[in-house]
């Protein structure tokens, strides 16, 4: 007989992260902030009828991709609770989706932005901001004490600040500051990523809206599993939006929430907000076993994805 | 293929072994992180590894001094509740691009940093472990000391050493080839561990150096405890005070290649055979029992009467 391989495990020893279905594409129809709101129901309806033929052509291109023709497509929609709260689910939702069906659109899936900051009590804001892997301006070779405001990330070292202590030394002369991988000339780029501290710390919009990317991506994890699951909504809404799930899904039959690559539809006026986005999504790390996950499922489905996660996320502006 | 890493190694700054449901605090995990945590054969938690971006020169022995950008990766661990690690390591290719490329793309190759430009990676490994104190280079050093450092700052902590000590440094290269270790023990705290592994590099060559860095610091430490003890030089009574805190919180912790792979395990046995780690362990230990049983001799006569 042969010396016995002895097996040995501990649970608490390894690393569990969960999986998760997939869609190909997330397709984001809109968001509704108050004043969109304000304006009234003509504004969505709008919106809607501009975005259906880019949903159309999204799904032709897929189809294309996919093989067997059949790509799994889920839309959703964001509605702003966290920063100004106004009306109730029961009154705006129908609303929303009656200007949605009026243009032939589903909407799958429909998240409350609150849920970017703090879903089923996980911080997820927090969890992405401990996760941020900044941009080394050149000469960085290790560990150095961060000489700036915590609260705001840039792609490259900033101007260097006047030295207002010390009265007597001549004044400096301004100095630009410049983009760490620029080709040829610097688009420098400073992002707020929030405000206040403890209790009073308000997250910015820009790092909510890459809160939002992330998720729709399934690249999120909390000790292993997925944050927010979507809850299957039947019947009417609830009168207030804390009696609403994070992320409640309206279609029985859509694609998953989660998908390999995202597409959103916005106006032109975001286009500042979304370049923030993709500043700060190029310096957040993805955990190396939810990106390796992910990479195995498209395999197994013969896609190919972008390697890097902002080259997942795509725009029309219009 | 060359990935170069260094890990620092001390004593956790309280008085007793912290009990497990402190690691999570003290090894600083980020939100929805969880130390990984195995308790046979002996307590060891290590937090899973955070990403350094660096953009700087890499050391080398020739001069050339190639620019390199990327990712370092870095961990905390504990062992027995009482020795901390901090370590970083860092896998070098040969980038594509003969420039800087948007951060993106490095942060998509976790734990790599690319040239810009040839490099050979036995001139950088020559120029990493012969580089102590070089500045204007990667300096892994300090990414490896900030991990400690955010460990030891934990408020869960009572910083009271029971004795002190010093930390030690181990700088490694690992390159392919046929299955080979050196380590160098150098002056003051430093020391140096070239392998050399068939096949791809792996995690367990990582975990390897670590329990070596460990095992050495252990070793290191109890020699400096023993020589500061003047035995035979000072009353015993001196003696036993200086060694009492090594048998307390030491001896119990020697335990080499407790998770070393078992296609490496044959590293860890070449460098028991020489210089033998376990052999001057046990030479030592042996001496601090039987100071201690000397100690008690005068005590059992005069209790006799």
């Amino acid at each position: 007989m042969g010396v016995p391989v002895s097996a040995f495990s501990e649970l608490t020893a390894e690393e569990q992260v969960k999986g998760t279905p997939f869609a190909h594409l997330s397709v984001e129809l809109g968001h509704l902030y108050m004043e969109d709101y304000q304006v009234g129901p003509d504004r969505l309806r709008e919106q809607f009828g501009q975005v259906a033929p880019w949903l159309e052509t999204a799904r032709k291109g897929w189809r294309g991709l996919v093989p067997g023709g059949r790509a799994r497509i889920s839309t959703c929609f964001l509605i702003d609770d966290y920063f100004s709260r106004f009306s109730t689910p029961r009154e705006v939702i129908p609303m929303i989706l009656a200007a949605a069906g009026e243009s032939d659109l589903t909407i799958d899936y429909l998240a409350r932005e609150s849920a970017c900051a703090q879903a089923n009590g996980i911080p997820l804001a927090t969890l992405v901001h401990d996760r941020l892997v900044r941009d080394p301006p050149p000469d960085t070779r290790g560990w150095r004490p961060p000489n700036d405001e915590t609260g705001w990330l840039a792609n490259g070292p900033r101007s260097p600040q006047q030295d207002s202590g010390q009265a007597m030394k001549a004044p400096q002369p301004w100095a630009p500051p410049a983009q760490n991988a620029k080709r040829g000339q610097s688009i420098f780029v400073d992002v707020e990523l929030w405000t206040g501290d403890g209790a009073d710390r308000v997250w910015s919009c820009p790092f909510l809206a890459a809160v939002w990317q992330l998720l729709r991506l399934g690249l999120l994890r909390h000790d292993g599993d997925l944050p927010v699951l979507p809850v299957q909504w039947e019947g009417g809404f609830p009168a207030s939006w804390e009696a609403l799930p994070p992320v409640i899904k309206l279609n029985h039959s859509a694609a998953p929430f989660s998908a390999y690559a995202t597409m959103s539809v916005l106006s032109t006026r975001f286009l500042q907000v979304e370049l923030a986005v993709r500043t700060i999504l190029s310096q957040v790390s993805v955990d190396e076993v939810v990106l390796k996950q992910v990479t195995s499922r498209s395999l197994d489905e013969d896609l190919m994805l972008k390697e890097e996660l902002v080259d997942r996320i795509s725009y029309v502006f219009l | 293929m060359l990935v170069i890493g260094e890990i620092r190694t001390g004593l956790l700054q309280n008085a007793g072994e912290i009990p497990d449901p402190d690691y999570q605090r003290v090894l600083h995990v980020r939100h929805g992180e969880r130390v990984l945590l195995s308790r046979r054969p002996i307590v060891y938690g290590v937090a899973p590894y955070q990403l350094i971006g660096v953009d700087c020169r890499l050391p080398s022995a020739t001069g050339s001094r190639p620019r390199g950008i990327g990712t370092v990766m870095a961990r905390t661990s504990l062992t027995s509740g009482r020795v901390l690690q901090g370590s970083s390591h860092v896998r070098i290719v040969r980038g594509e691009a003969g420039y800087r490329l948007p951060w993106s793309h490095y942060l998509a190759r976790p734990g790599m940093i690319e040239t810009l430009g040839k490099f050979k990676p036995a001139d950088v490994a020559d120029g990493f472990l012969s580089s102590a104190g070089i500045g204007g280079q990667l300096d892994l050093g300090s990414v490896s000391e900030h991990m400690m450092d955010l460990a030891q700052d934990c408020d869960a902590l009572d910083r009271r050493a029971p004795f002190r000590s010093e930390r030690t440094r181990l700088r490694w290269a690992a390159t392919p080839g046929d299955p080979d270790i050196h380590f160098t023990l150098g002056v003051g705290g430093e020391r140096t561990v070239r392998v050399s592994h068939p096949g791809d590099f792996s995690a367990a060559i990582v975990a390897l150096c670590e329990d070596l860095a460990l095992h050495d610091w252990l070793l290191t430490t109890l020699l400096s405890l023993v020589g500061r003890a003047r035995i035979g030089v000072a009353p015993r009574t001196e003696v036993l005070a200086r060694l009492a805190p090594a048998a307390d919180a030491l001896l119990h912790l020697w335990m080499p290649a407790a998770r070393t792979e078992r296609c490496l395990q044959p590293l860890w046995e070449s460098l028991e055979r020489t210089p033998g780690f376990t052999r001057q362990w046990t030479s030592l230990a042996q001496r601090v029992r039987d100071q201690i049983a000397l100690g008690v001799l005068p005590l059992l006569s005069e209790a006799n009467g």
